[in-house]
């Protein structure tokens, strides 16, 4: 048959792609503490579990902090590197939004090594501050792909509009530019925010005694007994992140239509 | 308020609104305006006319103060704009892409100007109502911006400019983006709007046929410069050089030489045509010293059927190509003694045949319609 092999193929990507995340909730929902077939029987005292763990709470608080912390920072570093790359013509721009995009491809170890390094260097502790430094450097590069998308997406004369219609530089920004950039931001907030939340090697190199969610799940592996309420916890980070990324294409396509540009293409 | 109409009634020179000095653009090294001078006045419809990429688009940023010159002046309405910001300059622009805000509703767009002006929440939103019914556009308010047509954007972009009676209006190619029937519409709206508001327009377009239609006066530039200011009728009849003429109709060009000149008299020889004695208007360009040539319009020369006999003067010759539209034809004649064939645009009349490829005919002309570029 006709693209028999490439079917095969896909499906076979498919399976092993996403069976691991399927059978998280089969296991979390599983009445056993042993992780294996065959199922025993529908249970939710896993996710009752959670309520229990007060470590898991702190951890949560932890790392909740640090994802706004670094999704609004970043967002905001973004804002400002994205009107200036599609606005203005500067001196070695290429250069320079090269070295902001480039922990997009470093691997994250050395990243976070070179963090690692460079803080104690200096003699300073290591805190939940430290993490929000890495995350935002690592989130940067994110929003900064979004919001480039929406501010190449605007209209220069919409701004060259309100000035002339007796707005300042700035009153033109908060009247005109921003609302038609807000899907890129609340995009760039939620996109920023799912990395940061999940993301585990900076947080373990430079989190001290503050594990955030990941870094604790990790601990937690060391007793079976654990396991499936991480199998739980784990469901509802899942359920967590496609939501979150749900809701950032939506308002990145929602901006789209608002200013009738074309789609350029977007993470999702 | 504007007395500019009046004043043009009584025969009064209009007073001057806009003056540029030597004005000077550079965009790094690229020369953009190559010392403008010009004065535009007050209550004029004023066009730049060009082809792409000459710089009216430079010129007209330069007077809504979005774009810094490199030297020289620009003066509205007799005060210096150097340091003075786009937000504060008395004129307003329609936009090419109309810039419409996507966000806001019809009459939001409108009274955008007025956020900053006096005035009572009820008399803004009479003036809004009051822009809109003038652009036609009564009852559209409410209607959000993003989903009105061209010609309902184009008109939105108006009367936002509009209601903050600025003293110039400035206009960027605003009838590009629509179809020919929308765009002679609108073309015929914008006189009778500027008729009615006696504002000084300065439209910006490519297109020579339109700045004909709606101008006052047109500067025509080329590469950065102004190479003839003028009123439509002095551009198409007396083009100061074959690039004129060229851009602006279509003109015949013949090669001739100059046989004496004496005062107010010049005596030529075309080829083709023969001798002839123009008068010195008919050579209003600046002596440059390169080919001589002669030009005529095509609705100059004229076709002579058998029986009929020339007015003036006449010259044998072969149709080379005939071009049929309908209520004019067009025909490339190919004079004897000359290299190349010259149009001749012919209305069609009942009875009349349209003449064959080869058919030998005589074409009448007359020296007062000949331009000299020399
Ligand atoms: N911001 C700019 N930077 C560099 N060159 C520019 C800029 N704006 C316009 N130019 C150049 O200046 C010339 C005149 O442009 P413009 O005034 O837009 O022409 P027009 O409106 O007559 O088509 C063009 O060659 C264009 O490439
Ligand atoms: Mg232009």
């Amino acid at each position: 048959m006709k693209g028999g092999g490439l079917r095969i193929y896909t499906i076979l990507y498919l399976v092993f792609l996403y069976a691991p995340i399927v059978l998280l909730p089969v296991f979390a929902f599983n009445d056993a503490t042993i992780i294996s077939f065959p199922l025993r029987g529908f249970t939710t005292r896993w996710f009752a579990a959670l309520a229990e763990l007060p470590t898991l709470h702190q951890a949560l608080k932890n790392s909740l902090i640090i994802a706004v912390s670094s999704s609004v920072l970043a967002t905001v570093l973004g804002v400002f590197a994205s009107r200036a790359s599609t606005r203005y013509e500067f001196p070695g721009k290429g250069g320079l939004m090269g070295l902001i995009m480039l922990p997009l491809v470093l691997p994250e170890v050395i990243v976070a090594m070179s963090l690692l390094m460079v803080l104690l260097g200096i003699g300073i502790d290591l805190a939940i501050w430290t993490v929000i430094l890495g995350h935002t450097l690592i989130c940067t590069p994110f929003a900064i792909a979004i919001l480039s998308a929406a501010f190449q997406s605007l209209d220069r004369s919409l701004e060259e509009a309100a000035w002339d219609l007796g707005e300042t530089r700035l009153s033109t920004f908060r009247l005109i530019t921003l609302p038609l950039v807000m899907p890129g931001i609340i995009s760039s907030l939620l996109i920023s925010f799912t990395i940061s939340l999940d993301e585990f090697i900076i947080a373990f190199f430079l989190a001290g005694s503050e594990p955030t969610l990941p870094v604790y799940i990790y601990s937690q592996l060391r007793f079976p007994k654990q396991i499936p309420a991480i199998m739980a916890l784990g469901t509802i980070l899942v359920a967590l992140s496609v939501l979150l990324l749900t809701t950032a294409e939506y308002f990145r396509r929602r901006g789209l239509k608002k200013t009738g540009a074309k789609d350029t293409g977007g993470f999702l | 308020m504007n007395t500019a109409p009046q004043a043009a009634a009584a025969g009064i020179p209009r007073p001057t609104m806009i003056e540029f000095r030597d004005v000077n653009k550079y965009y790094g090294d690229y020369h953009a305006l190559r010392g403008i001078s010009a004065t535009i006045r007050a209550g004029e419809f004023f066009s730049l006319l060009g082809p792409s990429g000459c710089g009216k688009t430079t010129l007209l940023r330069t007077i809504a103060g979005f774009e810094d010159i490199s030297s020289g002046a620009v003066l509205i309405d007799g005060k210096d704009m150097a340091g003075v910001p786009a937000n504060l300059r008395p004129t307003n622009m329609v936009f090419q892409s109309y810039a419409i805000f996507p966000h806001l509703t019809v009459a939001q767009n409108v009274g955008f100007g007025l956020r900053r002006k006096g005035g009572t929440a009820a008399e803004k939103a009479r003036r809004v109502t009051e822009a809109l019914a003038m652009v036609g556009l009564a009852g559209y308010g409410e209607r959000a911006a993003h989903a009105l047509s061209g010609g309902q954007r184009q008109r939105v972009a108006l009367a936002r400019a509009l209601i903050l009676k600025p003293k110039v209006l400035l206009l960027d190619e605003p009838l590009s983006a629509l179809d020919k029937k929308m765009r002679e519409q609108m073309q015929v709206e914008l006189i009778r709007l500027q008729r009615q508001v006696g504002i000084t327009f300065i439209l910006v377009t490519h297109d020579q046929e339109e700045a004909l239609v709606m101008s006052d006066r047109i500067a025509v530039m080329f590469e950065g410069q102004i190479v003839q200011l003028a009123d439509p009728e002095t551009l198409y009849r007396r083009p100061t050089s074959r690039q004129v003429a060229d851009f602006i109709g279509v003109m015949n060009f013949l090669p001739a030489k100059i046989l004496t000149e004496a005062v107010g008299r010049i005596a030529i020889e075309v080829q083709g045509l023969g001798r002839a004695e123009i008068d010195e208007t008919q050579a209003p360009g600046p002596i440059t010293g390169g080919e001589i040539s002669v030009g005529c319009r095509p609705e100059t020369l004229t076709i002579l059927y058998e029986g009929q006999t020339a007015s003036d003067r006449e010259t044998p010759g072969t149709v080379e190509e005939v071009v049929y539209y309908g209520d004019m034809t067009y025909y490339d004649v190919r004079l004897d003694g000359v290299d190349s064939p010259v149009r001749i645009s012919m209305r069609n009349v009942f009875g009349r045949p349209v003449l064959d490829i080869g058919t030998r005919t005589r074409v009448a002309w007359s020296a007062g319609a000949l331009v000299l570029f020399r």
